[in-house]
């Protein structure tokens, strides 16, 4: 870590407790000896500070992943509106209360996704694809993508919080044998990538996401066991470190990747140490640590963005993402009187009752983003402003029409005021742009230094 | 060559092994000699002359690099010799002396196989997986550490979990592995070397004292607010069937609201929020002192789609009368509850009371519940009575010694036995000490035990890559030898994460450190087979070539498949009529619309009140079983791999015999079921687990099905779909679909060529197995028309339905499946893909599954003694690694021919 970085760090972590102090709301927080005056984030304010807004107030940024595109008809406004004057149609109605703080962001388009000469696959595809704008490698075995956004903004902003980046899915059950059309499953799965052969697998488990952020047991335990945890972890590293080194030059060449990325892992947890020292006792929220997957979709997709809302809410970590299910996911809806599968129904043939049925399902998505939209802006967050506001949170699927495995013109949402670096409350149509270019822009605000390409990036994405 | 420097003899037989580039020319000179002609005449239609079908141009191949397309060869090889091409009513059938004369030329030139050195593949270094690292850590602590629930899922590539170049270890992944080290040896090794003495009264020992369970006045379930939708009426209806597998199992079921008794689940006891009752335990304490007890509880519920059980109760626990708590329950979602108490206990008896006392006005539709873990007495407090840990003998034989260089030795003396049978080789001097400084580092801080400094060396042993990954050392290479052998420690480790997913036991150690195992193999593969363990290998293999593990998760709605083989136009005109009306209240609604609402309503009271089957989880978990137990059986008797196919036998309980139809069949054990004559159970293919997890969860998937077997069964995967075409399953003009059967749907298939060419290979075997539903139940109609199953294999074999389809399976396909079979339970072996040099195996494995009719230990026996099993690819020297041969034209000047 630079000491530059580090510079930036101290007076964020206690911008951070400040906040908190102000919240309080469900937070018990240790108490601090002293903190920086308001000037403290004005001091650390400016344009070239990473991972700040403005303001000098933590900016967040988070991908969610929703499965399987949605009917293009019932998510894009009527035609003839304009960026300003626009109606939601039925799909994004319930994003109303919180319209001022979301762009709908049209013409952006995967190419990457598309077929090429490899064939089938298009769910893997629009899975891997989606953070990484790269042509992933066809094969079951040799997995090769490319770094995810979300890692290429964790990878410059990660040390400033406990936890780099954090990984989140809904998908609790896993098919055994093949996944999609020779496409190994960790595309599938998987949509943060740390490089092009290390796949970042998400937590299920609102209990195991909760833990990690504040430590196992019951609250007011939870802190100290959290430094219990770190210095037991701290205690093996030593050996464990020269153990890999060891291993690894025992080892040819593939064999050694799969040691790099056991070393990969013990630095980081070594980082993670440190950083835990120089943050100080673990944020220990006044509620019950979740008892594990709720039995009800709609109630475990909340519970998780609570977990994300909590991470950003405690500065836990500025960069998140949260796979709400695989492309390709055939869950039924049984909560929403839907019997089928997700998948079966979006070959819909353009059958009126299954349409209508596919829409009900975007719309059960779009409703659960929609109230985790609203808790995020009803929090406060340093600066006055609301958490929601000094976040970015792209919504998305790595399809549009999935009737047809479409990968122009994706459904994606871009909530948030990005600290006020964005304009929401607009629907911007950006005329076949690759999604890499707002990506690119995304890095670029986040303070990322002069990124000249992600993915399939043709430039900047201008009029966010 | 023995006066050449080492590594000259090193590339020398490298290139001798691979030896494509010494053949080259000849080889290219023989394929336009003798194969390109054959390739004119039998396959330029398709695949020459322009003509580039499936991707495949023969023009187009020319030269070496031509023929080193191993992947094409591959497919060629393979298509050829499942009969696949040239397909059938091609212009020139293939003879099979041609067929033969492609095959054997594509593996001696094209793969340039030399059978006598057989290139064993490369296995990359592979961390266990999930089950691998719960099963591990189980035999080496004792510890059953849940694994599945604590760390990311493992991705998969070849159909499998446990394949190296898949596994991927993330920052995240290895946090999970420091922790995990941490809290099993936590669990496992006394960290001080007396503690406080601790006694659990468990649950079941609570006797019931009092109790009511006379029915209250409540209202009916069907008395909640008028179900918006039809299934939420159909969701009551599971409510009340889920209540009753918490009580006892099985017909004849109480009323949904009778009051459940206390239930002993394992050594807890269950109690319902519903029921007023008292229950207690009397336990003897001999020594007095103080004492901390504790009530230890668990709040269940079961979920039902949306609906909430807002019903409580009250609990009143109480300490020898003396009442010490009392406390509301509402639904906690499975929390765990501990309510410590200290009191000074006299010695003698002293009883623990816990009383219900239900709070419930509302409908119960969750069957709320508690489970009593019991009563944990901890004490006395007083340190001098503190008692030694449990277990402590077993990992401290002795007290530890003072002297600090006599601390270090037995230090050494219980961390490297430790070590070395997590690492499963023994650990060197180097790596001991510095085991032994970690141990030291802890035990030498001032308040800290012995104890715990060695127990954080074994959690660093636990978190070391050696323990995680499977590290293989190869023995020295013999001059007759194109590869290494694997070392007896690895060997050991292959058979027991082959047949066990764990690691080796004593004697599998003892005797590769005696350089045994090699010697002993055959009786030492017999005892892991008949090990109890190797239900493991039963229950990863099966669950994943035959996907029976997914039958466990798969969606499927009950009541929509049951309308697809009992139309019921009453209960579609009542769906239409909530569809249009249930939007508007009762007060919008005519009169005449809140008549047809009624009317509605009565329709789906009918509906709900059918018999029809349910996928309950006991069923999933016997059909699972099922599975199992048919390949489990088949194994363990050695009788023929082909009664996967086709048996006269399966193996039921009451509840999927119930399913299946067939009578006789009591209680929950499965037991091998003789079959009736001309029964179309018998076999993989007609079991639950399979026609379930290949359907969606409405109705049977014929495609799906048809993959399945060409797949899983035949070895003969159709290539995917083309992008960008929606699946035809459904192509019919919108409104038709419903009256469209399966078989006329697919029919749209063969309109377009683009799609006939392989759905004529899956529709019509998925179509044999029309005459089961998506949960496996027999029908003959589906959507009024009766099910015809007959039809074609590609390869012409014609059959009239399910048995038929079977008959060839085991006749005309067979070698096709002992080859599908020897090919998956090779990737399962190894973990690793299959290659083109692996053809040589393969055909031996075929071969000797052939001349034994099918025998298990003749497959099993082959893999394990094939030179892939028993051997290492050469490492290279590092310039060598990964480049393809093609790129090393330097090297081929270099290879000095003669000495």
């Amino acid at each position: 870590m630079s000491h530059a970085a580090r510079s930036v760090s101290n007076p964020s972590a206690l911008n951070r407790r400040q906040f908190l102090r102000g919240v309080g709301a469900g937070l018990a927080l240790p108490a601090f000896a002293s903190l920086l005056p308001a000037r403290a984030f004005g001091a650390a304010a400016g344009a070239a500070t990473p991972g700040v807004t403005a303001t000098g107030a933590p900016l967040r940024t988070a991908f969610v992943f929703f499965p399987n595109g949605a009917i293009p008809a019932a998510w894009w406004p009527e035609a003839g509106a304009t960026a300003a004057e626009f109606a939601f149609n039925p799909t994004l109605a319930g994003l109303a209360p919180v319209r001022r703080s979301v762009q709908v962001l049209g013409g952006l388009d995967h190419a990457n996704a598309n077929a090429g000469g490899d064939g089938g696959g298009d769910h893997a595809r629009g899975n891997g694809v989606f953070l990484t704008g790269v042509r992933l490698n066809k094969s079951a075995t040799h997995i090769r993508a490319g770094v995810s956004i979300d890692q290429v903004i964790a990878g410059r902003i990660g040390h400033l919080t406990r936890l780099p980046s954090l990984e989140l899915t809904c998908d609790a059950v896993r098919k055994s044998a093949d996944c999609d059309s020779g496409y190994s499953c960790a595309y599938q799965y998987n949509i943060s990538w740390k490089n092009s052969n290390t796949p970042m697998p998400p937590e299920n488990n609102p209990r195991l996401v909760f833990e990690r952020l504040f430590g196992p047991g019951a609250h007011g335990g939870r802190a100290a066991a959290a430094q219990r945890r770190i210095a037991e972890r701290r205690s093996v590293l030593d050996f464990v470190l020269d153990d890999t080194r060891r291993m690894a030059g025992r080892l040819d060449r593939p064999d050694r990747d799969k040691l790099d990325q056991y070393l990969t892992g013990v630095r980081e947890v070594e980082s993670r140490v440190q950083r835990a020292e120089q943050f100080g006792p673990n944020l220990d929220p006044d509620r019950a640590t979740p008892a594990g997957i709720p039995g009800s979709q709609a109630d475990y997709v909340d519970l998780m963005y609570d977990m994300l809302l909590l991470a950003f809410q405690t500065d836990s970590t500025r960069t998140a993402t949260f796979l709400l299910g695989h492309d390709g996911d055939n869950r039924s809806f049984s909560e929403i009187g839907i019997a089928e599968g997700h998948h079966d129904l979006s070959h819909h043939q353009d059958n009126a009752e299954r349409i209508a049925k596919l829409k009900q399902i975007d719309k059960w998505y779009v409703d659960r983003f929609a109230a985790f939209l609203a808790r995020m802006d009803a929090i406060k967050d340093i600066d006055g402003r609301s958490l929601l506001h000094n976040s970015r949170i792209v919504f998305g699927s790595g399809n549009a029409d999935s009737n047809r495995h479409t990968h122009t013109n994706l459904p994606v949402l871009l909530a948030g005021h990005g600290g006020g670096t964005l304009t929401p409350g607009r629907y911007v149509r950006h005329g076949a742009k690759p999604m890499s270019n707002l990506f690119l822009t995304l890095a670029d605000q986040a303070g990322v230094p002069s990124l000249e390409r992600f993915g399939d990036s043709t430039g900047r994405l201008a009029d966010v | 060559m023995p006066q050449l420097p080492s590594f000259v003899r090193a590339l020398v037989s490298v290139l001798a092994g691979a030896s494509a580039l010494a053949a080259a020319e000849p080889a290219v000179a023989n394929f336009e000699r003798e194969i390109r002609p054959l390739l004119v005449k039998y396959c330029y239609d398709c695949h020459g002359d322009t003509h580039d079908k499936g991707g495949v141009a023969f023009d187009k191949i020319s030269g070496a690099a031509g023929l080193q397309d191993h992947k094409l060869w591959l497919r060629v090889l393979k298509n050829i010799r499942s009969g696949v091409m040239p397909p059938q009513g091609a212009a020139e059938p293939l003879p099979a002396a041609v067929a033969e004369q492609l095959m054997a030329w594509i593996k001696r030139d094209a793969f340039a196989l030399d059978p006598a050195r057989p290139d064993p593949g490369r296995v990359t270094v592979r961390r266990l997986n999930r089950t691998e690292y719960r099963n591990t850590v189980r035999d080496l602590t004792g510890v059953d550490f849940d694994a599945h629930k604590e760390f990311p899922a493992d991705d998969t590539g070849h159909g499998f979990d446990h394949i190296g170049d898949v596994l991927s270890v993330s920052p995240l992944l290895l946090e999970k592995y420091l922790d995990a080290a941490q809290s099993i040896i936590a669990q496992t090794v006394p960290m001080q070397p007396r503690v406080v003495a601790e006694t659990l009264v468990p649950g079941v020992k609570f006797a019931t004292e009092k109790i009511d369970t006379a029915l209250p006045e409540l209202p009916k379930p069907a008395a909640i607010d008028p179900p918006l939708t039809p299934l939420a009426t159909a969701t009551a209806a599971t409510a009340e069937k889920g209540f009753r597998r918490g009580g006892t199992r099985g017909p004849p079921a109480p009323p949904p609201m009778q009051r459940p008794a206390p239930n002993a689940v394992g050594d807890t006891l269950e109690l319902s929020y519903y029921t007023p009752v008292t229950v207690a335990a009397t336990h003897p304490i001999t020594q007095a002192g103080r004492y901390q007890v504790v009530l230890e509880l668990r709040a269940f519920e079961r979920y039902v789609d949306n609906v909430f059980d807002q019903n409580k109760c009250r609990l009143h626990f109480s300490i020898d009368g003396e009442q010490v708590l009392e406390r509301e329950f509402v639904r906690e979602g499975g929390k765990k509850f501990e309510f410590p108490f200290e009191r000074t206990l006299a010695a003698g008896e002293h009883t623990f009371t816990v009383e219900i006392i239900p709070d419930a006005p509302q409908p119960q539709v969750r069957a709320l519940r508690l489970r009593l873990e019991g009563v944990t007495l901890r004490g006395p407090l007083d340190e001098k009575s503190w008692v030694r840990p449990k277990g402590y003998a077993k990992i401290f034989p002795r007290d530890p010694p003072a002297e600090a260089a006599v601390r270090r030795a037995y230090a050494r003396e219980l961390l490297g036995p430790f070590a070395s049978r997590a690492f499963r080789r023994p650990i060197d001097a180097a790596s001991l000490e510095r085991l032994v400084d970690l141990a030291e580092s802890v035990y030498a801080q001032p308040g800290n035990h012995f104890e715990a400094g060695v127990a954080q060396a074994m959690v660093a042993v636990l978190a070391s890559p050696r323990f995680l990954f499977r590290e293989e050392e190869a023995l020295p290479l013999a001059p007759s030898e194109a590869h290494p052998r694997i070392d007896e420690f690895a060997l050991a480790s292959r058979l027991s994460y082959f047949l066990w997913s764990s690691m080796p036991d004593a004697e599998l150690a003892r005797l590769a450190g005696a350089g045994r195992l090699r010697a002993e193999l055959p009786a030492q593969l017999r005892r892991m087979l008949a090990d109890r363990r190797a239900a493991e290998f039963t229950r990863n293999f099966t669950g994943q070539w035959l996907q029976a593990r997914d039958i466990l998760t798969v969606p499927l709605t009950a009541n929509d498949i049951f309308l697809r083989d009992h139309p019921n136009p009453a209960y579609e005109a009542a769906r239409a009529t909530f569809a249009q009306l249930a939007g508007k209240s009762r007060d919008q609604r005519t009169p005449e619309e809140n008549e047809r609402m009624n009317a509605a309503r009565a329709a789906f009271g009918e509906f709900n009140r059918l018999p029809k089957p349910q996928l309950t989880e006991s069923l999933r978990r016997a059909m699972q079983e099922e599975t199992e137990l048919t390949f489990a059986h088949i194994v363990r008797e050695d009788r023929s791999v082909l009664e996967l196919i086709r048996s006269d036998y399966t193996f039921l309980n009451e509840e999927l015999a119930r399913h299946y139809g067939i009578a006789g069949v009591t209680g929950r054990e499965l037991r091998r079921v003789q079959l009736a004559p001309g029964s179309p159970r018998g076999g993989v293919l007609t079991q639950g687990s399979v026609l379930a997890v290949t359907s969606n969860p409405t109705r049977t998937s014929p495609v799906k099905r048809g993959v399945f077997i060409l797949d899983h069964i035949l070895g003969a995967p159709p290539p995917p779909p083309p992008p960008n075409i929606p699946s035809l399953e459904d192509a019919a003009p919108a409104g038709q679909l419903k009256q469209l059967g399966p078989r006329e749907v697919l029919a749209l298939h063969a309109k377009d060529p683009a799609c006939a060419s392989c759905h004529l290979r899956m529709d019509p075997l998925g179509l044999a197995l029309e005459n089961f539903n998506a949960l496996g139940v027999w029908r003959e109609r589906e959507l009024g028309q009766p099910v015809e199953p007959a039809g074609q294999l590609f390869t012409g074999e014609k059959f009239r339905d399910v048995r038929e389809l079977k008959d060839v399976l085991v006749t005309a396909r067979r070698r096709d499946f002992y080859h599908c079979l020897a090919e998956k339970l090779l990737t399962y072996a190894l973990g690793r893909g299959i290659e083109h040099h692996d053809v040589t195996t393969l055909d031996r494995l075929v071969a000797d599954l052939e001349a034994t009719g099918g025998k298990p230990s003749a497959l099993i026996n082959g893999i394990v003694n094939s030179a892939a099993f028993q051997q290492r690819r050469r490492v290279n020297p590092a310039a060598l690694v990964d480049a393809p041969l093609s790129d090393r034209p330097a090297l081929v000047q270099s290879n000095p021919r003669s000495p």
